[in-house]
């Protein structure tokens, strides 16, 4: 049986995935429904694996379903479920050289780089740290990415078509925030998918089988996959267009050979082969692994070796207040982490940084970190009061983080829970300062922590009750003070349980029968 | 997007920039409408019911809406709460108000707010929208910066400019509709502190002598009405609120085209003498209303 229409099926899921997965990143106004936010992440090998290890709850069935299916039919994952993966696939079709579809030929995979980089990721991560990982994944690069080189890009141009039908008196269109990615959240994104778009114009998916960490754990998976791509000795005319049109390259026609290990899926092979000469099949015979010179072996193991050494000697926490206190933006020590993160801890070892909360947030007040939990947890959200307040009835982050880094919460639940308490600088108030009423921040506070009590000449001055204060950055945000703010959220490193605001009497009744007083 | 659409897209916009708009009703400060009672006061009905008094003891929405006219309503929209909490104004009245300008003649009826909180969730969770729009009205956003343009306040003391949303200043008819309420700094929020949620750049207000401020930009354009809601009142914890329990039920209303009459008549609603809000007495001192009520020719309904 012709198994042609297999590559069609790919296309067309590959593709139904690729555009609202891209959208997601892209979502500006609140347009996509919360279930297919919800949907989309949830079937990311890493994110779901995260997921599963964190709160094994229902968010970690899609990485299981991904290695179910790797387990059955090798790494079809790569080349449907992965945007990053049908990002190259739209790269590589690009190439308009010669012959551009038939330009591949078949290399023998760099095992150790993709594994050695694999079980770096792995072991940094146990020990705490999940740069590595964070800075090779897919689905959190291909979301960082997106966020911080083409949302701003949507952003422009969804103000410019607001800022045009406003002349029209045409409201429907409206403006959204748009705030600049920093420097660093913006060069490293474009830095790795210019490496990756170079990857895939020249070479297809070399990424995948070599930096992609998701790749290389399908691919131990694959290695013992029920059903994988075999040669039929008989129909194969040895005409080597399969090898040919082989994005992986990893079929070699010559030697009727297929390292399925590396194998992304794309099922281009059944399509391009004239004979019907592959099939899905059981294993034929055990295929020795492909042997490694030793130049190369050494080689490979100066890189890994290298890496994990740059790694290792990477600045931890330390650096965090300095860096933080010299760019002015807060006097907080300690950033607070989103409502439902738990704390630094829980939060910077299951967040991948795929900024998928950072665009979904209404406020926008969760925002890419640079170096406010060190340089391990670069990119890792944290709550950034200059941007905005954490909206009072919002658990949006923790309805979408796919991770569980975020874990969702009731509205009823978030109400308690403390990200950091507000400390008030007196002397810096509008009201010590100026001699006259403010009370902005008391006056978006939702619970009243910061509330108004008497000062002097009939003045109010702000006061903090942290008991009940949960965090939000309601008073931190509208402080009119410059440069830095007279009330700020002090993070907490591990989140507390806040007080509900003390249930008071009913106010007294009016008695509505009676006369106006004027 | 690809580069040929960003350059059109730019160059269309730059266009548009250098023709500018017109806006009308620039820098009124007097409401022109001759009124037969200074101050209408009514109480004991529903929100709609006692609205519709109120307005025929001013010879009805005719009074302030000529057939063909563009109307801006304004009311509290500030916070993400429900009706119940009674921090933004009461839906069922604004509804009213809608139709009764649709009825006068009006030819569009818009309705925004500078919200507090994220403005979409305010929008929604307060009822406005929805309100706003089952009687035909826009609704407008105004959490952008684009939308507000320099006005120059010639009569403020502290504030001499602002930036005004551009809706007030194409507006006919400026509809102003606060929610009477507590507030934790400036004591009361009614009329004249609820044009802060016309103006851009709040943080000035509170970084400048806020009393002072909200008296300097009554000055600038008087509404045409003021339409004080008062049929659920917060009495404590505002202006947000912080439960159910902060809000009493006061069944009241006030009309005027004064913004300090009405703002004078709600604080005595509200338990406070006028005198004792600072923004009140400045604004009167500054002549952009009177907030002796022992001298208003004042009309009591009750329902």
């Amino acid at each position: 049986m012709s198994l042609r229409y297999l590559k069609t099926v790919r296309v067309v899921v590959a593709l139904a995935v690729f555009v609202p997965a891209t959208f997601l990143f892209l979502d500006v106004s609140e347009i996509l429904p919360l279930w297919l936010v919800k949907a989309l992440p949830a079937v990311q090998l890493v994110p779901s694996l995260f997921h599963l290890l964190e709160v094994f709850g229902w968010g970690g069935a899609g990485c299981i379903v991904v290695m179910l299916l790797t387990l059955a039919f090798g790494r079809v994952y790569c080349s449907t479920l992965c945007p990053l993966g049908t990002y190259q696939d739209v790269i590589s079709r690009l190439n308009r050289s010669r012959n551009s579809l038939r330009r591949f030929r078949f290399h023998r995979q760099h095992y150790l780089l993709h594994y050695g980089l694999l079980f770096l990721a792995t072991a940094l991560g146990i020990g705490g740290s999940l740069l590595l990982l964070n800075l090779l994944e897919p689905f959190a690069n291909f979301g960082r990415s997106t966020h911080a080189l083409v949302r701003p890009l949507v952003v422009l141009m969804n103000n410019g078509i607001a800022w045009i039908l406003e002349k029209f008196q045409v409201y429907q269109v409206y403006p959204v925030p748009f705030h600049l990615p920093s420097i660093v959240a913006f060069l490293v994104p474009l830095a790795f998918i210019a490496t990756v778009s170079v990857m895939a114009f020249r070479s297809g998916r070399l990424y995948c089988n070599t930096l992609c960490p998701a790749g290389a754990l399908l691919g131990l998976l694959s290695r013992v996959s029920l059903l994988r791509i075999v040669f039929d000795t008989k129909a194969c005319k040895d005409c080597g267009l399969c090898e040919k049109v082989c994005k992986a390259q990893c079929i070699d026609s010559g030697t009727m050979r297929v390292d399925f290990s590396a194998c992304v899926g794309c099922f281009n092979c059944f399509d391009a082969c004239p004979t019907e000469g592959l099939h899905f099949g059981r294993r034929q015979q055990h295929e020795p692994p492909p042997q490694m010179t030793d130049r190369r072996r050494r080689k490979l193991l100066r890189d890994v070796v290298g890496t994990a050494a740059i790694v290792a000697f990477l600045p931890g926490d330390t650096t965090r207040t300095a860096v933080a206190v010299a760019t002015g933006k807060t006097r907080a020590s300690v950033p607070a982490t989103p409502p439902g993160s738990q704390g630094i801890a829980h939060f910077t070892s299951a967040c991948t940084a795929c900024h998928l909360c950072v665009g979904v947030c209404p406020t926008q007040v969760l925002s890419p970190s640079f170096m406010e939990y060190g340089l391990g947890g670069i990119f890792q959200p944290h709550m950034d009061y200059s941007l905005g307040p954490c909206n009072y009835d919002c658990t949006l982050c923790g309805q979408i983080c796919p991770n569980g880094a975020i874990l969702p919460l009731t509205v009823e639940q978030k109400h308690v829970v403390q990200m950091g308490r507000a400390k008030f600088v007196r002397d810096d108030c509008i009201v010590t300062v100026k001699k006259t009423d403010c009370g902005a921040c008391s006056e978006h506070c939702p619970t009243k922590a910061v509330h108004m009590v008497p000062y002097e000449r009939g003045l109010v001055i702000p006061e903090v009750n942290e008991d009940i204060c949960i965090g939000c950055g309601a008073c931190e945000h509208p402080c009119p003070v410059t440069p830095r703010k007279a009330i700020y959220v002090e993070g907490n490193a591990v989140h507390r349980t806040a007080k509900l605001p003390e249930q008071q009497k009913p106010a007294p009744k009016v008695n509505v029968d009676a006369d106006f007083p004027f | 997007m690809d580069r040929r659409t960003f350059v059109k897209t730019t160059v269309g916009a730059s266009v548009l920039f250098g023709t500018g708009v017109k806006f009308g009703s620039l820098g009124k400060v007097f409401a022109g409408q001759s009124v037969p009672y200074d101050l209408v006061a009514v109480k004991g009905g529903e929100p709609d019911v006692m609205f519709d008094q109120a307005i025929a003891a001013l010879g009805g929405m005719k009074t302030f809406v000529k057939k063909g006219q563009k109307v801006v309503v304004k009311p509290n929209i500030g916070w993400d709460v429900g009706p119940q909490r009674a921090a933004n104004t009461n839906p069922k009245l604004v509804t009213r108000v809608i139709q009764h300008c649709f009825q006068a003649g009006a030819s569009e009826v818009s309705v925004f707010d500078h919200t507090c909180d994220d403005w979409r969730r305010c929008y929604s969770s307060s009822g406005l929208e929805a309100a706003a729009k089952s009687a035909g009205a826009k609704v407008v956003p105004g959490n952008a910066d684009s939308y507000y343009h320099d006005v120059t306040l010639s009569r403020g003391k502290i504030m001499k400019t602002a930036r005004v949303h551009e809706l007030i200043l194409g507006a006919d008819v400026f509809i102003n509709m606060p929610v009477l309420k507590n507030h934790n700094s400036s004591k009361l929020t009614i009329a004249m502190k609820n044009l802060m949620g016309i103006v851009w750049d709040r943080g000035f207000w509170h970084a400048n002598n806020l009393h002072q401020c909200i008296a300097d930009f009554a000055g600038y354009r008087a509404p045409d009405l003021n339409i004080v809601d008062a049929y659920a009142v917060m009495t404590r914890n505002g202006p947000r609120g912080v439960s159910d329990s902060d809000v009493v039920t006061m069944k009241a209303q006030l009309l005027s085209t004064d913004i300090v009459a009405v703002d004078a008549a709600a604080a005595k609603l509200a338990g406070q003498s006028p005198e004792d809000i600072g923004y009140i007495t400045l604004a009167a001192a500054q002549g952009f209303g009177r907030k002796d009520l022992g001298a208003l020719n004042i009309k009591r309904i009750t329902v």
